[in-house]
């Protein structure tokens, strides 16, 4: 799956550990979801779109 | 704040630590039958040796925090880990040291050698009380994938060695070796996906 995760981050001016730290979850995993190393749950891929305020086909797209 | 203790407090990587305390167990093993140091002696060179462990988990917890895995359940799986482990130091010299010095007999043979077994099934415990615990998704699908290649490692290591020694080409190695056995491939196994990651 691709994902927009370091653009939309860019543009809110956020690092990885900002992202991480409104998730909840690591910095590593930020990092593993934007290089694309691992695909979140349904679950964290809902929090993702909240945290950005985008319905999550506009962050997340099939390769 | 987090990477300059990284630089003082965990100056050396978790492996020299892990490598001390491997070392000091080859040694303790080495005068244990040429230096006749004695079992009691074994006993406090080897619980001296686990006093590596120590900075050696706190050397790996301050790196994984400056590479930002920053998990309290990761935390809360170290304390316990060395707790168990330092219980299992115990368990294990009084279970050695009342066998030999007491000379027991019946039940209590069997409690002295089912001593040792519970800070293990306490290990153990704290593995799975760890995957319940990690609320961080990747971290507990990292350390679920580890645990699976440890088992793998840990079967077939088994399975070869057990047919080796059938035909009588290798020495016994006694069962209680399963669970280092299994640590040391957990280890590997976080160590290649925290290098793919």
């Amino acid at each position: 799956m691709k994902n927009r995760l370091k653009v939309l981050r860019a543009e809110r001016n956020w690092n990885q550990q900002d992202l991480a730290d409104a998730l909840g979850v690591s910095r590593q995993s930020v990092n593993a979801i934007e290089t694309g190393k691992y695909d979140p749950s349904l679950p964290l891929a809902f929090r993702i779109s909240e945290v950005f305020g985008l319905p999550i086909e506009q962050i997340f797209s099939r390769d | 704040m987090v990477v300059s203790e990284t630089k003082s407090v965990g100056a050396l990587h978790p492996a020299t630590w892990a490598s001390a305390f491997t070392l000091g167990l080859v040694v303790t093993g080495y005068l244990e039958r040429n230096a006749e140091i004695g079992r009691s002696g074994a006993i406090l060179l080897m619980a001296l040796s686990s006093l590596f462990l120590i900075p050696m988990v706190r050397s790996a917890q301050l790196r994984a925090v400056a590479k930002g895995v920053n998990s309290t359940a990761i935390q809360a799986y170290n304390r316990r880990f060395m707790a168990w482990t330092f219980g299992y130091m115990t368990a294990l010299t009084i279970s050695i040291t009342a066998y030999q010095k007491l000379e027991l007999t019946g039940p209590s043979v069997w409690l002295a050698a089912l001593l040792p077994s519970i800070p293990v099934l306490g290990m153990i415990w704290t593995m799975g009380r760890y995957l319940r615990e990690e609320e961080d998704e990747y971290l507990r699908l990292r350390a679920a994938k580890a645990a699976l290649l440890a088992t793998g490692i840990l079967l077939a290591l088994a399975t070869a060695w057990g047919f080796l020694e059938m035909f009588r080409l290798v020495p016994h190695v006694p069962s209680w070796a399963a669970l280092p056995l299994w640590a040391i491939g957990l280890g590997i196994g976080q160590f290649i996906l925290a290098r793919e990651s």
